[in-house]
Protein backbone atom coordinates (compact mmCIF):
# COMPACT_ATOMS: atom_id res chain seq x y z
CA UNK A 1 0.00 0.00 0.00
CA UNK A 2 1.32 3.45 -1.01
CA UNK A 3 1.97 5.57 1.73
CA UNK A 4 -0.55 8.38 1.91
CA UNK A 5 1.29 11.71 2.86
CA UNK A 6 -0.59 14.51 1.67
CA UNK A 7 -0.18 18.09 1.11
CA UNK A 8 -3.10 19.48 2.67
CA UNK A 9 -2.81 23.22 1.50
CA UNK A 10 -0.71 22.71 -1.90
CA UNK A 11 0.12 26.65 -2.01
CA UNK A 12 0.84 26.77 -6.16
CA UNK A 13 -2.79 25.48 -6.09
CA UNK A 14 -3.94 28.32 -4.76
CA UNK A 15 -2.20 30.59 -6.98
CA UNK A 16 -3.10 30.89 -10.13
CA UNK A 17 0.15 31.96 -11.71
CA UNK A 18 -0.49 35.55 -11.84
CA UNK A 19 2.58 36.52 -13.04
CA UNK A 20 3.02 34.10 -15.92
CA UNK A 21 -0.51 34.24 -16.77
CA UNK A 22 -0.19 38.73 -17.38
CA UNK A 23 3.14 38.41 -18.57
CA UNK A 24 1.70 35.81 -21.22
CA UNK A 25 -1.43 38.08 -22.41
CA UNK A 26 1.19 41.09 -22.73
CA UNK A 27 3.58 38.72 -25.04
CA UNK A 28 1.15 36.79 -27.53
CA UNK A 29 0.45 39.91 -29.35
CA UNK A 30 3.53 41.38 -29.24
CA UNK A 31 5.61 38.68 -30.38
CA UNK A 32 3.30 37.59 -33.15
CA UNK A 33 3.05 40.84 -34.55
CA UNK A 34 6.89 41.59 -33.76
CA UNK A 35 8.67 38.91 -34.43
CA UNK A 36 10.70 36.82 -31.67
CA UNK A 37 14.17 38.94 -31.92
CA UNK A 38 12.46 42.51 -31.66
CA UNK A 39 10.38 41.23 -28.89
CA UNK A 40 13.13 39.50 -26.60
CA UNK A 41 14.52 42.70 -25.94
CA UNK A 42 10.99 43.41 -24.26
CA UNK A 43 11.55 40.30 -22.09
CA UNK A 44 14.57 42.20 -20.12
CA UNK A 45 12.39 44.83 -18.28
CA UNK A 46 9.24 42.13 -18.09
CA UNK A 47 12.09 40.40 -16.49
CA UNK A 48 13.05 42.82 -14.08
CA UNK A 49 9.88 44.05 -13.09
CA UNK A 50 8.86 40.20 -11.85
CA UNK A 51 12.05 39.93 -10.04
CA UNK A 52 11.26 43.65 -8.24
CA UNK A 53 7.70 42.81 -7.62
CA UNK A 54 7.03 39.49 -6.90
CA UNK A 55 8.93 38.82 -3.43
CA UNK A 56 7.65 35.92 -2.87
CA UNK A 57 8.95 34.30 -6.36
CA UNK A 58 12.14 35.87 -5.23
CA UNK A 59 12.45 34.43 -2.37
CA UNK A 60 11.92 30.18 -3.64
CA UNK A 61 14.32 30.95 -6.42
CA UNK A 62 17.12 32.48 -3.89
CA UNK A 63 16.46 29.30 -1.87
CA UNK A 64 16.18 27.37 -4.64
CA UNK A 65 19.92 28.53 -6.33
CA UNK A 66 21.38 28.37 -2.90
CA UNK A 67 21.16 24.47 -3.17
CA UNK A 68 21.55 24.15 -6.63
CA UNK A 69 24.66 26.19 -7.48
CA UNK A 70 26.03 25.36 -3.85
CA UNK A 71 27.21 29.23 -3.48
CA UNK A 72 25.69 32.58 -2.59
CA UNK A 73 23.13 33.62 -4.69
CA UNK A 74 23.65 37.10 -6.16
CA UNK A 75 20.97 39.58 -7.96
CA UNK A 76 22.59 38.26 -10.74
CA UNK A 77 21.48 34.73 -10.86
CA UNK A 78 18.02 36.00 -9.60
CA UNK A 79 18.05 37.80 -12.67
CA UNK A 80 18.79 35.20 -15.04
CA UNK A 81 16.96 32.56 -13.46
CA UNK A 82 13.43 34.89 -13.52
CA UNK A 83 14.83 35.70 -17.70
CA UNK A 84 15.40 31.76 -18.61
CA UNK A 85 11.68 31.28 -17.39
CA UNK A 86 10.23 34.35 -19.26
CA UNK A 87 12.20 33.21 -22.45
CA UNK A 88 10.69 30.03 -22.46
CA UNK A 89 7.07 31.37 -21.89
CA UNK A 90 8.26 33.80 -24.85
CA UNK A 91 9.52 30.88 -26.46
CA UNK A 92 6.19 28.83 -26.02
CA UNK A 93 4.30 31.24 -28.17
CA UNK A 94 6.52 30.62 -31.17
CA UNK A 95 7.18 26.61 -30.78
CA UNK A 96 2.90 26.41 -30.24
CA UNK A 97 2.56 28.49 -33.30
CA UNK A 98 5.12 25.79 -34.95
CA UNK A 99 8.03 28.30 -35.96
CA UNK A 100 11.09 25.31 -35.25
CA UNK A 101 13.17 27.15 -37.50
CA UNK A 102 13.95 29.65 -35.01
CA UNK A 103 15.42 27.27 -32.86
CA UNK A 104 18.61 25.23 -32.17
CA UNK A 105 17.36 21.73 -31.05
CA UNK A 106 20.36 19.07 -29.41
CA UNK A 107 18.39 15.86 -29.08
CA UNK A 108 19.35 13.37 -25.98
CA UNK A 109 18.08 9.90 -26.07
CA UNK A 110 15.35 9.55 -28.70
CA UNK A 111 15.98 6.12 -29.49
CA UNK A 112 13.83 5.28 -25.81
CA UNK A 113 10.97 6.73 -27.46
CA UNK A 114 10.69 3.67 -30.25
CA UNK A 115 7.82 1.71 -28.61
CA UNK A 116 5.17 0.69 -30.50
CA UNK A 117 2.73 -0.05 -27.74
CA UNK A 118 2.69 3.22 -25.81
CA UNK A 119 4.94 4.80 -23.36
CA UNK A 120 4.79 7.23 -20.07
CA UNK A 121 6.51 10.38 -20.55
CA UNK A 122 7.16 12.21 -17.70
CA UNK A 123 8.39 15.14 -17.16
CA UNK A 124 8.72 18.89 -14.57
CA UNK A 125 8.32 22.24 -14.21
CA UNK A 126 12.04 22.01 -15.80
CA UNK A 127 12.46 23.61 -19.14
CA UNK A 128 9.78 23.94 -21.70
CA UNK A 129 7.51 21.44 -22.37
CA UNK A 130 6.92 22.81 -25.70
CA UNK A 131 9.96 22.46 -26.83
CA UNK A 132 9.85 18.41 -26.08
CA UNK A 133 6.40 18.55 -28.07
CA UNK A 134 8.22 20.45 -31.00
CA UNK A 135 10.28 17.08 -31.52
CA UNK A 136 6.93 15.20 -31.70
CA UNK A 137 5.51 17.21 -33.90
CA UNK A 138 8.57 17.67 -36.29
CA UNK A 139 9.12 13.62 -35.99
CA UNK A 140 5.77 12.70 -36.62
CA UNK A 141 5.76 9.30 -35.67
CA UNK A 142 5.30 10.73 -31.90
CA UNK A 143 2.32 11.36 -30.84
CA UNK A 144 1.44 12.39 -27.10
CA UNK A 145 -1.85 13.10 -25.24
CA UNK A 146 -1.56 15.12 -22.16
CA UNK A 147 -2.44 14.00 -19.15
CA UNK A 148 -3.34 15.91 -15.93
CA UNK A 149 -5.75 17.23 -13.25
CA UNK A 150 -8.75 18.40 -14.01
CA UNK A 151 -8.15 22.22 -13.17
CA UNK A 152 -4.77 22.80 -14.74
CA UNK A 153 -6.12 21.02 -18.13
CA UNK A 154 -8.91 23.60 -18.01
CA UNK A 155 -5.90 26.30 -17.60
CA UNK A 156 -4.16 24.57 -20.03
CA UNK A 157 -6.32 24.34 -22.89
CA UNK A 158 -7.39 27.62 -22.17
CA UNK A 159 -4.04 29.10 -22.94
CA UNK A 160 -3.06 27.04 -25.79
CA UNK A 161 -6.29 27.88 -27.64
CA UNK A 162 -5.26 31.80 -26.91
CA UNK A 163 -1.82 31.28 -28.86
CA UNK A 164 -2.73 29.28 -31.59
CA UNK A 165 -6.53 27.80 -31.92
CA UNK A 166 -5.16 25.20 -34.11
CA UNK A 167 -2.98 23.93 -31.48
CA UNK A 168 -4.30 20.30 -31.46
CA UNK A 169 -2.31 19.62 -28.40
CA UNK A 170 -4.62 16.30 -26.90
CA UNK A 171 -5.11 16.76 -22.91
CA UNK A 172 -7.11 14.00 -20.92
CA UNK A 173 -8.17 15.38 -17.69
CA UNK A 174 -7.90 12.89 -14.67
CA UNK A 175 -11.14 14.61 -13.41
CA UNK A 176 -13.66 11.44 -15.27
CA UNK A 177 -13.81 7.91 -14.73
CA UNK A 178 -13.26 6.74 -18.37
CA UNK A 179 -9.54 9.00 -18.06
CA UNK A 180 -7.80 5.33 -17.45
CA UNK A 181 -9.76 4.04 -20.36
CA UNK A 182 -8.92 7.11 -22.59
CA UNK A 183 -5.57 6.70 -21.41
CA UNK A 184 -5.31 2.86 -22.09
CA UNK A 185 -6.66 2.99 -25.70
CA UNK A 186 -4.31 5.79 -26.45
CA UNK A 187 -1.60 3.60 -25.38
CA UNK A 188 -2.69 0.97 -28.11
CA UNK A 189 -2.50 3.37 -30.44
CA UNK A 190 1.43 3.78 -29.71
CA UNK A 191 1.07 7.06 -28.19
CA UNK A 192 3.21 8.60 -25.60
CA UNK A 193 1.47 9.63 -22.62
CA UNK A 194 2.83 12.84 -20.73
CA UNK A 195 2.64 13.80 -17.21
CA UNK A 196 4.30 16.65 -14.85
CA UNK A 197 5.15 14.47 -11.75
CA UNK A 198 6.39 17.27 -9.74
CA UNK A 199 3.36 18.89 -8.47
CA UNK A 200 0.12 17.56 -7.21
CA UNK A 201 -2.82 19.91 -6.24
CA UNK A 202 -3.43 18.83 -2.67
CA UNK A 203 -4.89 15.35 -1.17
CA UNK A 204 -2.28 13.23 -3.55
CA UNK A 205 -0.30 10.25 -1.90
CA UNK A 206 3.07 11.69 -2.02
CA UNK A 207 6.69 10.01 -0.80
CA UNK A 208 9.78 11.66 0.21
CA UNK A 209 12.78 11.71 -1.78
CA UNK A 210 15.86 13.52 -1.48
CA UNK A 211 16.40 16.51 -3.95
CA UNK A 212 19.60 18.89 -4.17
CA UNK A 213 19.87 17.34 -0.63
CA UNK A 214 16.93 18.19 1.06
CA UNK A 215 13.56 15.95 1.26
CA UNK A 216 11.00 16.98 -0.79
CA UNK A 217 7.75 14.77 -1.65
CA UNK A 218 6.61 13.77 -4.79
CA UNK A 219 3.27 12.38 -5.72
CA UNK A 220 3.46 8.18 -6.46
CA UNK A 221 0.67 8.96 -8.86
CA UNK A 222 2.06 9.29 -12.39
CA UNK A 223 4.26 5.74 -11.45
CA UNK A 224 1.27 4.16 -10.18
CA UNK A 225 -0.68 4.78 -13.35
CA UNK A 226 2.08 3.57 -15.36
CA UNK A 227 2.78 0.02 -13.25
CA UNK A 228 -1.64 -0.25 -13.65
CA UNK A 229 -1.25 0.09 -17.20
CA UNK A 230 2.30 -1.53 -17.51
CA UNK A 231 4.12 0.69 -19.75
CA UNK A 232 7.50 1.72 -19.97
CA UNK A 233 8.36 4.91 -18.21
CA UNK A 234 10.78 7.29 -19.86
CA UNK A 235 12.25 11.22 -18.34
CA UNK A 236 11.24 14.23 -20.29
CA UNK A 237 13.13 17.65 -19.95
CA UNK A 238 13.42 20.72 -22.67
CA UNK A 239 16.65 22.43 -20.91
CA UNK A 240 16.56 26.34 -22.08
CA UNK A 241 20.89 27.11 -22.43
CA UNK A 242 19.79 30.42 -23.42
CA UNK A 243 20.04 32.39 -26.93
CA UNK A 244 17.57 30.03 -28.82
CA UNK A 245 19.18 27.31 -28.09
CA UNK A 246 17.51 23.98 -26.49
CA UNK A 247 18.87 20.61 -24.83
CA UNK A 248 15.83 18.05 -25.06
CA UNK A 249 16.68 15.08 -22.80
CA UNK A 250 15.26 12.07 -22.71
CA UNK A 251 16.45 9.30 -19.88
CA UNK A 252 15.19 5.48 -18.75
CA UNK A 253 12.74 5.88 -15.60
CA UNK A 254 10.75 3.00 -15.72
CA UNK A 255 9.51 -0.37 -17.27
CA UNK A 256 6.68 -1.70 -15.85
CA UNK A 257 5.55 -3.88 -19.05
CA UNK A 258 8.12 -6.40 -17.64
CA UNK A 259 8.20 -8.74 -14.35
CA UNK A 260 8.51 -6.96 -11.35
CA UNK A 261 10.40 -9.28 -9.29
CA UNK A 262 10.37 -6.90 -5.79
CA UNK A 263 6.63 -6.42 -6.10
CA UNK A 264 4.66 -3.86 -7.67
CA UNK A 265 5.09 -1.16 -4.71
CA UNK A 266 8.81 -1.30 -4.59
CA UNK A 267 8.50 -1.21 -8.39
CA UNK A 268 6.98 2.51 -8.24
CA UNK A 269 9.55 3.28 -5.01
CA UNK A 270 12.21 2.90 -6.98
CA UNK A 271 10.41 5.17 -10.17
CA UNK A 272 9.92 7.81 -7.97
CA UNK A 273 13.87 7.85 -6.61
CA UNK A 274 14.85 7.68 -9.57
CA UNK A 275 12.57 10.52 -10.86
CA UNK A 276 13.86 12.74 -7.92
CA UNK A 277 17.41 11.51 -8.79
CA UNK A 278 17.42 12.89 -12.27
CA UNK A 279 15.92 16.03 -11.37
CA UNK A 280 18.38 16.63 -9.21
CA UNK A 281 20.81 15.98 -11.52
CA UNK A 282 19.50 18.47 -14.36
CA UNK A 283 18.74 21.09 -11.79
CA UNK A 284 22.63 21.25 -11.37
CA UNK A 285 23.51 20.76 -14.67
CA UNK A 286 20.93 24.00 -15.77
CA UNK A 287 19.89 25.75 -12.67
CA UNK A 288 17.85 28.23 -14.41
CA UNK A 289 15.44 25.89 -15.68
CA UNK A 290 13.41 24.77 -12.53
CA UNK A 291 9.89 26.64 -12.95
CA UNK A 292 8.79 25.78 -9.52
CA UNK A 293 8.31 29.49 -7.88
CA UNK A 294 7.18 28.33 -4.46
CA UNK A 295 8.83 26.74 -1.62
CA UNK A 296 9.00 23.06 -3.34
CA UNK A 297 10.72 21.25 -0.16
CA UNK A 298 8.17 23.27 2.68
CA UNK A 299 4.63 23.99 0.82
CA UNK A 300 2.80 24.02 3.82
CA UNK A 301 5.27 26.59 4.95
CA UNK A 302 3.44 29.25 2.32
CA UNK B 1 -38.65 -4.16 0.52
CA UNK B 2 -36.63 -6.34 2.97
CA UNK B 3 -35.04 -8.06 0.47
CA UNK B 4 -33.95 -4.79 -1.28
CA UNK B 5 -32.33 -3.53 1.81
CA UNK B 6 -30.72 -6.76 2.18
CA UNK B 7 -29.26 -7.48 -1.69
CA UNK B 8 -27.93 -3.53 -1.21
CA UNK B 9 -25.79 -4.28 1.78
CA UNK B 10 -24.66 -7.81 0.02
CA UNK B 11 -23.30 -5.27 -3.11
CA UNK B 12 -22.55 -2.93 -0.44
CA UNK B 13 -19.95 -5.83 1.08
CA UNK B 14 -18.69 -6.69 -2.26
CA UNK B 15 -17.76 -3.25 -3.22
CA UNK B 16 -15.66 -2.55 -0.13
CA UNK B 17 -14.27 -5.64 -0.41
CA UNK B 18 -13.14 -5.43 -4.39
CA UNK B 19 -11.72 -1.84 -3.05
CA UNK B 20 -9.72 -3.46 -0.20
CA UNK B 21 -8.32 -6.05 -2.45
CA UNK B 22 -8.04 -3.56 -5.62
CA UNK B 23 -6.02 -0.93 -3.26
CA UNK B 24 -4.16 -2.97 -0.68
CA UNK B 25 -5.75 -1.14 1.65
CA UNK B 26 -5.02 -1.44 5.11
CA UNK B 27 -8.57 -1.66 6.55
CA UNK B 28 -11.04 -4.47 6.56
CA UNK B 29 -13.88 -4.42 4.00
CA UNK B 30 -16.37 -4.58 7.14
CA UNK B 31 -14.59 -1.51 8.64
CA UNK B 32 -15.39 0.88 6.04
CA UNK B 33 -18.22 2.72 7.06
CA UNK B 34 -20.71 3.20 3.81
CA UNK B 35 -21.07 7.12 4.40
CA UNK B 36 -17.32 7.98 5.51
CA UNK B 37 -15.82 9.73 2.38
CA UNK B 38 -13.78 7.67 -0.12
CA UNK B 39 -11.44 10.66 -1.12
CA UNK B 40 -9.05 12.90 0.81
CA UNK B 41 -9.74 12.63 4.89
CA UNK B 42 -12.12 9.83 4.67
CA UNK B 43 -10.22 6.68 3.56
CA UNK B 44 -8.04 8.96 1.85
CA UNK B 45 -7.99 7.71 -1.63
CA UNK B 46 -6.59 9.77 -4.10
CA UNK B 47 -7.70 10.46 -7.93
CA UNK B 48 -5.06 7.46 -9.30
CA UNK B 49 -7.25 5.75 -6.91
CA UNK B 50 -9.98 6.75 -7.36
CA UNK B 51 -9.72 5.65 -11.70
CA UNK B 52 -7.98 2.20 -10.22
CA UNK B 53 -11.21 1.07 -8.72
CA UNK B 54 -13.48 2.71 -11.63
CA UNK B 55 -11.57 0.07 -14.00
CA UNK B 56 -12.30 -2.76 -11.65
CA UNK B 57 -15.68 -2.61 -10.93
CA UNK B 58 -16.39 -1.44 -14.67
CA UNK B 59 -14.58 -4.84 -15.64
CA UNK B 60 -17.00 -6.62 -12.24
CA UNK B 61 -20.17 -5.02 -13.00
CA UNK B 62 -20.03 -4.62 -16.69
CA UNK B 63 -20.35 -0.96 -16.51
CA UNK B 64 -19.98 1.61 -19.18
CA UNK B 65 -17.66 4.16 -17.68
CA UNK B 66 -18.79 7.28 -19.93
CA UNK B 67 -17.54 11.19 -19.10
CA UNK B 68 -20.65 12.63 -20.47
CA UNK B 69 -22.51 13.65 -17.34
CA UNK B 70 -21.03 10.99 -15.05
CA UNK B 71 -19.90 12.94 -11.61
CA UNK B 72 -16.75 11.44 -10.03
CA UNK B 73 -16.96 13.28 -6.92
CA UNK B 74 -20.79 12.72 -6.34
CA UNK B 75 -20.58 8.92 -7.47
CA UNK B 76 -17.35 8.42 -4.83
CA UNK B 77 -18.33 10.25 -2.63
CA UNK B 78 -18.93 7.26 -0.35
CA UNK B 79 -19.49 3.66 -0.51
CA UNK B 80 -22.88 4.16 -0.11
CA UNK B 81 -23.15 6.47 -3.05
CA UNK B 82 -21.29 4.26 -5.12
CA UNK B 83 -23.35 1.06 -4.47
CA UNK B 84 -26.05 2.87 -5.86
CA UNK B 85 -24.73 4.16 -8.57
CA UNK B 86 -23.03 0.36 -9.34
CA UNK B 87 -26.92 -0.88 -8.83
CA UNK B 88 -28.42 1.43 -11.02
CA UNK B 89 -26.17 1.20 -13.98
CA UNK B 90 -25.00 -2.40 -13.64
CA UNK B 91 -24.71 -4.90 -16.43
CA UNK B 92 -23.67 -8.06 -15.07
Amino acid sequence: MTVHSTLEKASWAAEPERGSLSMLRIMTWCSLKFGRKATRCALYPITAYFLLFSPKSRRASRAYLERAQERPVRWRDLYRHFFSFASTIHDRIYLINRRYDLFDFEIHGEHLLEKDNGLFLIGAHLGSFEAISAIGKKNAGLRVVMLMHEANAQKINAVLSAINPQSNQEIIGLGNLDAMLKVEAKLNKGYAVGMLADRTPGNEACRPVKILNETAHLPTGPFRMAALLKRPVVFMTGLYLGGNRYAIHFDHLADFSVAMPDGRDQAIQDAVNRYAGLLDQYCRKAPYNWFNFFDFWHPESE
Amino acid sequence: MQDNQKSESTLQNEVAQLMVECLNLEVAAEQISPDTPLYGDGLGLDSIDILEISLAISKRYGLQLRSDGADNKQIFGSLRSLTTYIAAHRTL
